[in-house]
């Protein structure tokens, strides 16, 4: 009996069992929750989360954390909107409009996530604190660049990326499969987890753990500026303030999932069912209409409860 | 004879692994007892028990006349039954008397504390423990040896009659080491009962009373000290007769150089650092704690700057810093501090063997990791170092006994195959049985052509495995020997720093 | 000698930084140093700087408190609602200063005893007591009285009633950290769990009393913000946890226990921020640049802190040999 509570609570696939529970225990009260239409519906939700929340995984399994990745949500959607919308943008009407555009919004996700990585790896600082600062700094410069204006009139090439739910789909399957190869096959993967258990030793080891650590926050900032490619399709509008509200879903939904916040634990699949888990409460606490009040409490609780079952967990392993 | 602790028919198992077996015996009172066993052989659980932290699973213990039923830390102090750890429990961020009185800090009428009457009563115990220090200094700024009083002087200050050190010389001097002695010297006129434990034979037989040996969960032998010899102890420990502990060398060492150290100077750190290794060697470096040698490890492994001075690895000179590089040329380095610095201790045992090499066993150029050659590598490092067979491949590091622990870091360096190898106390916290086995791998290794270069504090170690030995004092090497001119004394001598030689 | 200047400097650092950005403001805009403009300052920060205080005993014992906002939010709109309904004052406050220790006290156990990370419960207490001053107020902001605002210019003895509760809580907390059993052993806990757990120590009431501090700490700051605010909107709160993590570690509190204090530490970091803000505004500075300046700022004092623990650390080293043995 113990041995099969061991397993069903030590398994990859716990959250994902947890998440189908929770479906059938709220199906029957919950009109519509169980169709194809709302299924989409939370497939939508879901995706650019997951994008953000697999970058923070990465930065989590080095023993990190990133505050700053809504603020990279923000800064991305207003610069990317800034360039290619039609009809104050620098590439206004261009043809390449859209591809640069996107460029350009990774490319900043990648200087702010090079900038943390900097002052982490390489001037030590904690990465709580330098990524809380980015997280005001960025976002005030956000609002700073439009004075708080949303920008309009995307290109329609650009807005498909994140409007289109199939395709969403489809970039965010390319996204997360290669995530996954990397983090359990890729040497750099590998010595992220080594990074995240013990820093010393890996240094002396040989590992280049300055590099490493440098990498997973300019991935986070990739990352969560391509989840700013498909937000800003989504909502069609370039926003300073976009994703302003998502951090502790996404720090709760990773966490959920399983991965450590102390480091050398994490996984792709882990960090997809732990979004999935948290899409499908917030999903079935709109439908029933409840106010976002009972919504924020209930996902208060989903997270305490998330946390309490991984402390069931590691009270398991260690027995 | 009056008994100060009984133990009596002391039985645990954790699963269905018996740890300890009907374990009795008796500490008298006044009387200084030595525990002795290898790693794994239940000393650790027993004083758990005797702590609190642990319950037995039958049998009981009586202090004093009375039975003794631990359930927390907590009872044992009040019990009058303290423990002094390898690992210090003090907290460095405190002063001295705020440490020797955390749980119990005297106070004024109100909340205040008393601090006119803490700091007297803190001298008090300062004094009984002959350590010439104010009260509130804080812990951050003493030495190991220094903190150890302290810790000491904390065990006084709950009346404690029942002191038990679990190898509290792993980290002194032996200036702090004979310190330490003197110390329970007095206390064992004072009739305190003590129970010691250590690896080093030596000192048990010197400062204990009676000795208790433990083997596999059972008592194999007690009785006085003056009745067991050192080889008695290690072949009741061992339970086969260890008549070579050294294994013997095959081959002669090489007269090409593999690691070269030109006037190497750190200010404050090293001086004046010369020497050659040469392939095949074993090079020992001997001296004291303190005296620079792991210093000077760090600084041939590029993990610590030096200000002057060449060092070349089979002929090319390393110029720039960091491990990265000494591994590029060959070199590997396994450090004193396993725990910090040698393990990921939470990872698998696999991802620990494979952290130095894992960059070979990758195909470009995506640098995806080949992990059925990882697979048949690992299998073969495991039967190379004789890793314990009961432990899976992907277990955490940190469920390893001490030994095993040692040889699973060695084994990551050796997948790497290096040509130069340099060893930081390879053998400390690690039993007998895992000692010879990995002496065994450090002479094979040498006899295939490695330069090896080994820091001990353990003299007879150096003098068992090394074709010559370095002795350093204060940064510096003052004294070369070769084989055929060791000599326990001259070593000893040599490592003495200046002021205490006359 | 110039090593130990910049020791000295290093040691420092959050006063130096302190005077240093006091004297930029001072020479940018001649209205800065004043009286008045320092009683302000104090003024102003006061409500930050009773929540800091109640995170630096978080912070000791190297766990974190998320749900500060969150408490002041639920506290505030509960004791809004009761005075719109005409309840006393009295009634108000004592119901805010329960509510905020109450809560505290929940962190507590779920971290005490179902023995879960501080970071997560806090986070999602934060979400639950978000959402309930949400249903409290019903989203919509409530207007207090105009005679509960004179409350924060009031005077007691000549001195602005925030600062009177500003200095007692510092006065209170330093004792408490120095001078009190309490205190120390929150520095031991900080500096080893593990050990303080076997040395004895009432680790499950030590760590109760802390993050009931911190929500008795989080409800004083409602208080004093209220009567600077005047009214409770659905923003009231926000990023509070931010700010008070920010000026604790700018004083030098480690996030990672066992080393800090509030005096002279949290205060520097309070003022430091305040200073800034209202200097900003002084200087007629485009109000979208604060944020940007202020995480300027953080940024610079924890560099500081980093490099400053980083040489002291290399000088702490231990030294096998001194020059003067160099014969």
């Amino acid at each position: 009996m113990t041995q099969l509570l061991r397993r069903v609570l030590l398994s990859d696939y716990f959250v994902l069992g947890l998440s189908l529970l929770y479906v059938a225990a709220v199906a029957p009260f919950t009109p519509g929750f169980v169709s194809a239409e709302n299924f989409t519906n939370i497939l939508s939700a879901l995706l650019p989360l997951l994008v953000v929340a697999l970058g923070q995984t990465i930065v989590l399994i080095t023993g990190g954390i990133d505050l700053s990745v809504t603020a990279v949500i923000g800064l991305s959607s207003i610069v990317g909107a800034m360039a290619m919308n039609h009809e104050t943008g620098w590439l206004a009407q261009s043809p390449i409009a859209a591809p640069a555009g996107v460029m350009i919004m990774l490319l900043v996700g990648a200087s702010v996530g090079a900038l943390n990585g900097i002052a982490v790896a390489i001037a030590r600082m904690p990465a709580f604190m330098v990524t809380l600062a980015s997280m005001m700094g960025f976002s005030g410069l956000a609002v700073w660049l439009t004075h708080a204006k949303t920008i309009n009139a995307l290109p329609s090439g650009f807005t498909m990326l994140g409007g289109h739910t199939m395709i969403t789909l489809a970039i965010v399957l390319v996204v997360g499969i290669c995530v996954h190869v990397f983090l359990r096959r890729s040497l750099w993967g590998r010595w992220l987890y080594a990074v995240g258990h013990n820093s010393r030793a890996s240094h002396i080891s040989g590992v280049p753990v300055g590099g490493i650590t440098f990498f997973a926050y300019v991935a986070s900032g990739l990352l969560a500026a391509m989840a700013s490619v498909l937000y800003t399709g989504q909502t069609e509008t370039g926003s300073p303030v976009l994703g302003q509200n998502i951090l502790l879903d996404v720090i709760g939904a990773t966490v959920i999932g399983g991965t450590s916040l102390f480091g050398g634990k994490g996984k792709v699949v882990w960090t997809l069912f732990g979004v999935l888990f948290l899409k499908l409460v917030d999903n079935s606490l709109n439908l029933l209409n409840l106010s976002i009040f009972a919504i924020t409490i209930a996902k208060g609780a989903v997270i305490l409860l998330a946390a309490y079952l991984d402390s069931l967990r590691n009270r398991f392993v260690a027995a | 004879m009056n008994a100060a602790l009984q133990f009596e028919g002391i039985d645990k198992s954790f699963g269905n692994v018996p740890v300890l077996r009907d374990v009795s015996f008796t500490v008298g009172a006044g009387r200084t007892l030595g525990l002795v066993g290898e790693n794994g052989a239940g000393k650790s659980t027993l004083m758990n028990i005797l702590g609190g932290n642990l319950r037995s699973d039958a049998g009981k213990m009586v202090l004093e006349d009375r039975p003794y039923e631990p359930a927390h830390p907590k009872d044992a102090s009040r019990a009058g039954v303290a423990f002094i750890h390898q690992e210090l429990n003090l907290f460095t961020n405190l002063s001295i008397a705020e440490n020797l009185f955390v749980t119990g800090l005297p106070r004024t009428a109100g909340f205040l504390i008393n601090r006119h009457s803490l700091h007297q009563r803190a001298a008090k115990l300062l004094e009984q423990v002959g350590l010439d220090l104010r009260p509130e200094t804080k812990v951050e700024n003493l030495s190991l040896g220094e903190r150890q009083l302290v810790e000491i002087a904390r065990a006084l200050s709950f009346d404690a009659r029942l002191i038990i050190f679990d190898e509290p010389t792993t980290s002194l001097s032996v200036r702090e080491t004979e310190v330490l002695f003197s110390l329970m010297a007095r206390l064992h006129d004072r009739g305190i009962s003590m129970i010691y434990i250590s690896h080093i034979l030596e000192h048990v037989r010197r400062r204990c009373d009676d000795i208790v040996i433990l083997r596999d969960g059972q008592v194999v032998g007690e009785g006085e000290a003056i009745e067991f010899s050192t080889a008695r102890l290690v072949s009741l420990m061992v339970g086969r007769e260890m008549n070579q502990l050294y294994p013997t060398r095959k081959k002669a060492a090489a007269s090409t150089p593999a690691l070269e150290v030109e006037r190497v100077n750190e200010p404050g750190i090293v001086r004046d650092i010369s020497f050659t290794l040469h392939h095949g060697e074993v090079l020992g470096i001997a001296g004291l704690m303190g005296a620079g040698r792991s210093e000077l490890a760090r600084i041939l492994f590029g993990l610590d700057r030096y200000s002057s001075g060449e060092i070349r690895a089979n002929g090319k000179p390393l110029i720039r810093s960091g491990p990265r590089q000494r591994i590029k040329h060959g070199m590997a380095f396994l450090t004193e501090d396993r725990r910090h610095e040698g393990l990921c201790l939470d990872a698998s045992i696999a991802d620990n063997l494979m952290l130095v090499a894992l960059r070979d066993y990758t195909r470009s150029p995506l640098r995806l990791v080949q992990s059925g050659r990882c697979r048949q590598s690992i299998d073969r490092l495991r039967e190379e170092v004789l890793l314990s067979p009961r432990a899976h491949d992907k277990q955490p590091a940190k469920t390893l006994s001490g030994g095993n622990q040692q040889k699973v870091v060695l084994a990551k360096w050796l997948l790497a195959r290096p040509s130069v190898l340099i060893l930081d106390e390879p053998t400390r916290g690690v039993d007998v049985g895992a000692k010879f086995e990995l002496y065994r791998i450090i002479l094979e290794l040498a006899d295939a052509g490695t330069a090896v270069l080994v820091i001990s504090s353990e003299i007879e170690e150096l003098t068992g495995i090394c074709d010559r030995i370095l002795v350093m004092s204060q940064g510096k090497v003052h004294a070369e020997l070769n084989r055929d001119k060791f000599d326990r004394e001259r070593l000893l001598a040599a490592a003495l720093p200046r002021e205490a030689r006359t | 000698m110039r090593r130990r200047a910049l020791y000295f400097a290093l040691r420092q650092a959050p006063a130096l930084l302190f005077v240093a950005v006091a004297a930029i403001l001072s020479i940018l805009s001649p209205k800065f140093f004043s009286l008045s403009n320092a009683l302000n300052l104090v003024v102003q920060s006061a409500p930050i700087a009773v929540v800091a205080v109640g995170m630096t005993f978080v912070l000791l014992t190297a766990g974190v408190d998320l749900s500060v906002g969150a408490i002041m939010f639920a506290g505030g709109a509960l004791a809004a609602k009761l005075l719109l309904a005409g309840h006393s004052v009295a009634l108000a406050l004592l119901v805010m200063v329960g509510c905020g220790v109450f809560m505290g006290v929940i962190n507590g156990f779920l971290i005490v005893r179902a023995r879960l990370a501080p970071f997560i419960v806090t986070l999602a207490m934060l979400f639950v007591w978000r959402g309930f001053a949400l249903w409290v107020t019903e989203t919509r902001a409530m207007n207090l009285p105009d005679w509960f605002i004179q409350f924060g210019t009031a005077r007691l003895v000549g001195v602005p009633v925030p600062v009177v509760v500003f200095a007692s809580v510092f006065f209170l907390a330093h004792m408490a950290l120095t001078r009190t059993p309490f205190g120390r052993q929150l520095y031991a806990i900080g500096n080893n769990v593990e050990n303080a757990r076997k040395a004895g120590l009432p680790l499950n009431w030590l760590l109760f009393a802390v993050y009931a501090i911190s929500g008795l700490c989080a409800a004083i700051g409602g208080i004093l913000a209220l009567t600077q605010l005047g009214s409770v909107s659905p923003k009231f709160g926000e990023n509070y946890e931010f700010k008070a993590i920010a000026a604790a570690v700018l004083g030098g509190t480690s996030l990672f226990g066992g080393r800090g204090a509030v005096w002279p530490g949290t205060l520097l970091g309070v003022l430091l921020i305040q200073m800034l803000e209202s200097g900003l505004v002084m200087l007629n500075a485009d109000p979208y640049l604060y944020p940007i300046v202020t995480a300027a700022v953080i940024l610079f004092a924890v560099l500081l802190d980093t490099s400053r623990q980083a040489i002291l650390e290399q000088r702490s080293r231990r030294r096998i040999y001194h020059d003067a043995e160099r014969t």
